[in-house]
């Protein structure tokens, strides 16, 4: 069968106004979940699953596709306007969306998070549809030594979003990494730090972790100081992002669309990462990297597109090998089998009609997710215009259910209190506050990939470098620590 | 209004015992201890729309992830005994963990079980083409050495099931001879197997349908009495093994231990009433389950059995975790 | 003392803690470990040393961009009257509002925290502040218990529908 042959079956498939209607709503639903902190995409695709059930498959997987990809772009609102990322993927945002927030930029912030998700989000079914097969076949080459590599590589994004000083970000990075380890431990099952607490066990919630640091030390501050924001202007004025701001980071929106095309075909990375090594990425090549978290439009269009390229791609495991790369993508295997289909290479013979009208829908989702934007950025803009001694106060209210609704767990919330104040302590010592995040992300994955493959090898450290992949990001991670180690040695580069 | 639901409150506390002939006057929060997406999550969701309709008032239905499912269950182990906090209970958090965590912050007795309404029949797999043909094969290649299996982590089903497994066909100390490898979730687990990571995995066999339809796995076994539709493999009993009959997946509803008998009877009939329901049985069975609805006695008597079982091939193989 | 050989010497201390008496007391190993790799204690000693490492560095760096920061980390070090008293005060908002949660039900307990914080921030707007935290709870109880489906805590007191 012809290409074209496919592309007609599929267009019969979704060719009516009830599978484009279901696509609309559902991006409507995801950035409203998105939008609001701890609903969070994965919540409100969780929510929407029950609905398609009594859908058409197509109509069904499109819907929650909507969701999806209307979540990751609707997280970045609540990121700019009151320093809390809806969704954890949207946490790259803050660095520059809130200081352009702050300044009265808000409305070009969010623009340019539009333009640029919408961008990346093009890019990123456009790779799927062009390269499925090959970075599938890819993606099933990591194992845990590759994943190890990878990761350690990654965790050299920590010194591009260290501000002034890389030592201090290096702290904040290991107190991090210490924090992730409570929990029981993966190849023993063992306790650490639980101190017999069964809300331990489980380590701490990841989503109170990052509300608590990035939200709540605001609201201490506010309490510390409740007049600094006054004759700072923070409406969202007429400022619009202007063709030119993206053209001059459309550079920076293309190569953050394919680290979140790379990062999304491997299982088990993420939006969240994708954004933090795109925006690192961005900074290090940037003419203006003085800027860089002080209010940059590209660091926030460079965000923006490493979370956004990943959700086209996450479908590429999804589709071509069943499986699922994040935990939205497993929930939308669920609606998958709930229809008797089972994803795999299969599906491409059995249903072509099928994955030809979702790529079809995929790629009209990147035209609706522009106008819900467009239209849910002028709703929320009179969020910028509330008094900050009104608007403080809900957010501490709304960060409660939100971090209480993630888990339905009280214990959260208190999670939340604690690492708030130590994220306002840190704010104090100028300690960056990312790092830390990114240590929590990765340090897990680190240490587990590690031990898995040790367990592979029966404790032989020649694993780590058992092929080209390995060999790859150990290049890579050594030429960008050599990177790190001459641009802190060139004190120039600090003076901006 | 205000003053008339505080009132209304303020009765219910006060006549917490009177109140339970019209059990339920509120909605029942339905706690699932394991996160969205998974195999819990998914058959707690399917049954909920016609349990819901048999109860006549809505379920919440709240995830507590977090620990292997100890996170959730503890919620509920603390909960009020009134039948208004019920748990979704799962082979991997209340007969693996009891058996074998010594430091769980719960056992059997803290909860009472009102039913088991689904079985999952467990299989092996292996990945095509690495010269593993049948369980023979594989106690083979143990015998060699440099076998691994993956699980979704200490303390799963699919931890227990591989060293089950390879004890009843006769490997000595199935510890030392085969390396367990734990990923993060049982979607990971798969992949393990699929990508070469570890070299089998048994499981749920719904967890590999898909991957045995397409060929991309291929199946050793089942383990339970009669063949798993789509899965080209022996079961227990054809090799001679009735002993894994026991080695199945099961979900089940239960509430803390002193959950009153009327709120354990009504669940009784609530559940058959909800298990008749024709599109829950497609659904389940369309996924690999196997639709049993047990009586609170039943249940009971069932999740002992297993537990006891498990427990007694933990301490045979020293796989007690006790820090 | 510079803020930098202050953060190295609490970063030195803390590692010590984790070293001597915190990984020994709260992360327990199996005594069957094949390797030390593997271990459940490796990966804490492994971060305490690179605590240490961290540590010792900042010790015997000084803070030479201290001129350089950011305007915004100048204005939150100016002393603002009062300021002790109030973060005690939010620090009580946190901590009562964590208590409260089982007991009063997560509306109850948010319309207290909002009008405690909007009390403490001093605001313009006192009646407006009052309304909003009636009505923010509310929607928000609204919002995620009738549309998401969550079971907010409703305490022992007062059930709203």
């Amino acid at each position: 069968m012809s290409f074209i042959d496919s592309v007609l079956l599929g267009l019969s498939l979704v060719g009516n106004v009830e599978a484009f209607a279901s696509l609309f709503i559902g991006i409507v639903i995801g950035v409203i979940g998105g939008a609001i902190p701890g609903l969070s995409a994965t919540m409100a695709v969780a929510l929407t699953l029950p609905f398609t059930f009594a859908m058409s498959p197509i109509n069904g997987i499109l819907l929650l596709l909507g969701v999806y990809k209307g979540g990751i772009f609707g997280g970045c609102i609540p990121a700019i306007l009151i320093k809390t990322p809806g969704t954890p993927a949207s946490s790259a945002t803050i660095l520059d969306g809130y200081p352009m927030a702050e300044r009265g930029e808000s409305g070009r912030a969010l623009g340019m998070a539009l333009w640029a998700s919408c961008t990346a989000d093009l890019v990123s079914n456009l790779s799927l549809i062009l390269f499925a097969g090959w970075l599938a076949s890819f993606a099933l080459k990591f194992g845990p030594p590759e994943f190890f590599t990878l990761i350690l590589f990654s965790l050299t994004i920590i010194a591009g979003v260290s501000g002034n000083s890389l030592l201090r970000g290096a702290l904040s990075a290991i107190l991090g990494l210490l924090l992730a380890t409570v929990g029981l431990d993966l190849v023993y099952g063992t306790n650490r730090f639980t101190f017999g607490d069964p809300n331990l066990m489980g380590g701490l919630n990841f989503i109170a972790v990052l509300i608590g640091l990035f939200a709540v030390p605001e609201i201490i501050a506010m309490a510390a100081h409740p007049t600094a924001h006054l004759g700072k202007a923070r409406s969202l004025g007429k400022t619009w992002v202007s063709f030119d701001d993206y053209r001059r980071s459309l550079k920076t929106i293309l190569r953050g669309s394919m680290i979140g095309v790379f990062l999304g075909s491997i299982p088990g990375i993420g939006a969240a990462p994708a954004a933090f090594l795109s925006y690192s990425e961005a900074r290090r090549t940037s003419k203006n990297r003085a800027n860089f978290g002080k209010g940059e439009i590209e660091g926030v269009a460079a965000s923006e597109a490493g979370n956004n390229g990943v959700a086209g791609a996450t479908l590429i495991p999804l589709l071509a090998l069943g499986v699922p790369g994040d935990v939205i993508t497993a929930i939308i295997i669920g609606a998958f089998m709930i229809h008797g289909l089972q994803p795999g290479p299969m599906m491409f013979v059995l249903n072509v009609d099928l994955i030809y009208g979702l790529l079809i829908g995929l790629v009209v989702s990147s035209v609706f997710l522009l106008i819900v934007g467009t239209v849910a950025i002028r709703g929320f803009k009179y969020v910028a215009d509330i008094p900050r001694r009104i608007l403080m106060p809900a957010v501490l209210v709304l960060c409660v259910f939100g971090v209480f609704a993630v888990n339905n767990n009280i214990f959260d919330v208190a999670v939340m209190f604690a690492m708030g104040w130590l994220g306002y302590l840190m704010m104090r010592a100028e300690i960056p506050a990312a790092p830390f995040l990114i240590a929590f992300i990765l340090g897990p994955l680190l240490e587990d990939n590690f031990r898995q493959s040790m367990l592979m090898s029966g404790s032989d450290l020649s694993i780590l470098a058992r092929g080209p992949i390995t060999w790859f990001f150990w290049a890579a991670t050594v030429l960008a620590i050599v990177a790190i180690v001459r641009s802190t040695m060139r004190p120039d580069t600090q003076a901006g | 209004m205000k003053l008339k639901s505080f009132m209304a409150g303020l009765a219910c506390m006060l006549s917490a015992g009177a109140a339970l002939a019209e059990y339920p006057e509120r909605p029942i929060n339905m706690v699932i201890p394991y996160g969205a997406g998974g195999a819990t999550d998914i058959s707690a969701r399917t049954i909920a729309e016609p349990l819901g309709k048999a109860v006549g008032s809505a379920l919440v239905m709240s995830n507590i992830t977090g620990a292997g499912g100890v996170t959730g269950s503890v919620a509920v182990q603390n909960a009020r005994a009134d039948g208004y906090t019920m748990l979704f209970a799962r082979v991997g958090s209340h007969s693996v963990n009891p058996a074998m965590k010594a430091t769980l912050p719960y056992t059997l007795d803290d909860f009472r079980f009102v039913t088991v309404y689904e079985i999952n029949p467990v299989a092996c797999a292996v990945r095509p083409g690495g010269g593993i043909e049948s369980m023979d094969d594989l106690v083979a290649k143990v015998a060699e050495g440099g076998v691994t299996y993956s699980s979704s982590g200490v303390g799963s089903l699919l931890h227990l099931a591989g060293a089950m497994v390879l004890s009843e066909f006769g490997v000595e100390n199935p510890l030392e001879d085969a390396t367990h490898i734990p990923l993060q979730g049982g979607g990971a687990a798969a992949t393990a197997v699929l990508n070469g990571t570890a070299t089998f995995i048994c499981t749920n066999s719904s967890a590999l349908a898909s991957f045995v339809a397409n060929g991309q796995l291929k199946p050793l076994m089942v383990t339970t009495a009669e063949p798993v539709p789509g899965f080209d493999a022996p079961t227990a009993n054809d090799l001679g093994k009735p002993g894994l009959n026991a080695l199945v997946g099961w979900t089940g509803i239960a509430g803390p231990a002193g959950l009153p008998d009327e709120v354990a009877a009504k669940w009784g009939t609530w559940m058959a009433e909800a298990a008749g329901d024709e599109t829950f049985v497609q659904q389940m069975t369309a996924r690999g389950s196997v639709i049993d609805v047990m009586s609170p006695e039943d249940a009971n008597a069932f999740i002992q059995n297993q537990y006891e079982k498990f427990r007694a091939l933990v301490d045979e193989l020293g796989m007690r975790i006790e820090g | 003392m510079d803020i930098n050989r202050r953060l190295g010497l609490v970063s030195l201390a803390l590692a010590a803690v984790l070293c001597l008496a915190a990984i020994p007391a709260f992360v327990s190993s199996p005594s069957n470990v094949r390797n030390i790799v593997l271990s459940p204690t490796f990966w804490p000693y492994v971060l305490s040393g690179l605590l240490a490492l961290t540590g010792v560095i900042l010790v015997f760096t000084r803070y030479t961009e201290a001129g350089e920061t950011a305007d915004g980390a100048a204005d939150s070090a100016e002393p603002v009257p009062g300021a002790g008293l109030r973060l005690a005060g939010i620090a009580a908002v946190m901590i009562l509002t964590v208590l409260l949660l089982p007991r009063l039900g997560m509306v109850w307990t948010s319309m207290l925290a909002f009008a405690a914080s909007a009390f403490l921030y001093r605001t313009r707007h006192p009646v407006t502040a009052l309304v909003c935290a009636v009505l923010v709870p509310l929607g928000l109880y609204a919002f995620f218990a009738h549309v998401a489906g969550v079971a907010i805590p409703q305490g022992q007191f007062v059930r709203l529908p």
